[in-house]
């Protein structure tokens, strides 16, 4: 059940990312288009586009706990017996989730105190911008429950991405 | 004392094995509960840190490099360089610099530069006897040139990184003659090795080749003097140039060479959303964490250490190189970047550095350490693709690492020549 719900979160912030991407790029090639072509610069493409950014690298990021993918210094963990080096990865999957959490819940704060602000060009509360921090946060914690529920069983959670 | 806590627990956390970007998030996090400030003040600098305009170029460089090399375009460009530079002794180590710098020009990625090199010249060295151990030096090393031919995503990390505005123009042009140099001395590396290991000459494939391959690699090229140019005349910001390279690749990928499907196109745009979910991490993580250093007077306490050991500016930039050398060897590029920078750049501008030159010095610094062990993504990935063993190759790259290290110390002490070309046409 966990292991399918992880995987159907992990593609589908794979997926929204890939075409994320692609929109925020269209955008972009839009706003120089409108400003060489049109001769009327769009004041919405710049800040939308970066909006959009903001949320899909977030949910990749935390998807990026599932998969293992975030740049990280294994040398220490490579050189230590089998049994030390179980507990270095469930401490840092620890390590992990607790960050995690506080994103969650002090994320959560942030975006409470800046919703009341709006993003000048797009008519959006400003802490609709943050709100994918807490979200992801709540999916990292996720995924972290689920690295150390597999890791005490001797196993590792398989990557989706590669 | 909580700067020291600070650092401390950023090691430990580091050398347990937690991914950066939470190393750097959580021991910052610890100090500012430590002291007393609330946690949501630490999310908002996670937040403003990410929130940045110039951030958008990174995907859109890193998709549009990753397509590029998914079009079959190294094939081309290697028999551009083979033309141009096959006949010497050890052509084909030759070739591979050449085609590396060039290759560099379009994408940017030394990983990327590193497997779509290996995979075309590896094998064509091995038919003509060329051992695996040079194979892989010189694929390795030449493959960092593309850090700091323009186009370069790294560049922009450091430009978003840097606590003053860098123009991004200026550090494409900066990164021009460096790159060529380090070209240069990695092709004299090349020949000295291959004459003494007595490898054959090649032979000129004739015009009508040459011709072909120009022409089938030109559309390739044109996407690398669509950004550089677009961003030096202000023509686009970096944003916008990188967004139309990557819409000008997908056209040209699907209906000039024909080898873009949508399977490589999804590939190439998962690869595009890793990277950047990753750089993005770190750089919000370093926004909590630098804006901490600042508060506890880090940058000053840094200053002083280093002034307590010589006051001399030439000295001051040597320890630096050797920081940055020995932390290249064990943590990857981007993340160095992010979290160096605006810790170092304060202190060498004091000394009287451009932040401009700085930051193409950490580029081939950080560089040289992608390629030293004992963590080296380049190395091992050209290890992988050239089917040899890291310790055999490491044992026979001296020459390449004197190459590089040498013009690292010319680029450090001659600010001309970063700084000629943004001085003549920035």
């Amino acid at each position: 059940m966990m292991d399918r719900i992880s995987r159907w979160l992990s593609q589908g912030a794979m997926f929204l990312s890939a075409a994320g991407l692609v929109a925020m790029m269209l955008i972009i090639c839009w706003q120089v288009f409108a400003r060489y072509v049109l001769h009327a610069a769009p004041s919405w493409t710049e800040q939308s586009a970066l909006y959009l950014m903001l949320w899909f690298i977030i949910f990749a990021a935390a998807a990026g706990v599932r998969e293992s993918f975030h740049i990280r210094l294994s040398l220490l963990q490579d050189t230590s017996p089998p049994a030390r080096r179980k507990a270095m990865r469930l401490f840092c999957h620890g390590v992990v989730g607790v960050f995690a959490a506080y994103m969650l819940v002090a994320g959560g704060q942030l975006v409470a105190a800046t919703w009341q602000h709006d993003i000048p060009t797009l008519g959006l509360p400003r802490g609709s911008a943050y709100l994918p921090i807490p979200i992801s946060g709540a999916m990292i914690v996720f995924f972290c429950v689920e690295h150390i529920l597999t890791e005490w069983q001797g196993r590792e959670v398989e990557p989706l991405w590669n | 004392m909580e700067l020291a806590f600070l650092l401390i627990l950023l090691a430990i956390l580091l050398a347990m094995g937690v991914p950066v970007a939470f190393a750097l998030g959580a021991s910052s996090l610890a100090t500012f509960l430590m002291l007393d400030i609330p946690a949501v003040v630490a999310f908002q600098r996670m937040a403003a840190s990410m929130n940045v305009f110039t951030l958008m170029a990174i995907p859109f460089f890193v998709f549009a490099g990753d397509l590029m090399a998914r079009t079959g375009i190294a094939e081309r460009l290697v028999q551009v360089s083979e033309a141009l530079f096959g006949r010497s002794r050890g052509g084909l180590g030759q070739v591979d610099v050449g085609a590396s710098m060039m290759f560099g020009a379009v994408s940017g990625s030394a990983v990327a530069s590193v497997s779509a090199m290996g995979s075309t010249l590896m094998p064509m060295m091995r038919e003509r006897g060329y051992d695996a151990d040079y194979a892989v030096n010189v694929t390795v090393t030449a493959a960092i040139l593309g850090i700091l031919i323009p186009p370069s995503h790294n560049m922009i990390i450091y430009a978003a990184a840097a606590p003053v505005s860098v123009s991004i123009g200026d550090l494409f042009l900066a990164g021009v003659i460096p790159g060529l140099l380090a070209g240069g001395a990695l092709m004299v590396a090349a020949w000295r090795v291959a004459v003494r290991r007595g490898y054959p000459k090649g032979e000129f494939p004739g015009w009508a080749v040459l011709i072909r391959a120009l022409i089938m690699a030109v559309p390739g090229i044109i996407t690398a003097l669509i950004i550089v140019f677009g961003i030096i005349l202000g023509v686009f910001t970096p944003t916008e140039s990188s967004a139309i390279a990557v819409l000008y690749t997908i056209l040209i990928g699907a209906f000039v060479y024909r080898t873009l499907g949508p399977k490589r196109f999804l590939e190439a745009a998962r690869g595009a959303v890793k990277t950047t979910a990753m750089v993005m991490l770190i750089i919000g993580a370093a926004g909590m964490f630098g804006w901490l250093f600042a508060l506890l007077k880090g940058p000053a306490a840094l200053a002083g250490a280093l002034t307590s050991v010589s006051s001399e500016p030439a000295m001051i930039m040597l320890m630096i190189l050797l920081v940055l050398l020995v932390l290249g060897a064990f943590m990857d590029m981007a993340p160095l970047i992010i979290i160096t920078t605006p810790i170092f750049l304060p202190v060498v501008m004091e000394t009287g550095v451009d932040p401009v030159q700085f930051g193409i010095i950490m580029l081939l610094n950080l560089g040289i350490g992608l390629v030293t062990p004992p963590v080296g993504a380049v190395l091992f990935v050209g290890c992988a693709v050239g089917k040899a063993r890291p310790e055999q190759v490491v044992k026979t790259i001296w020459p390449f690492y004197l190459a590089l290290i040498a013009v690292l110390l010319l680029v450090a002490y001659v600010p001309a020549l970063s700084l000629w070309l943004p001085e003549t046409f920035g």
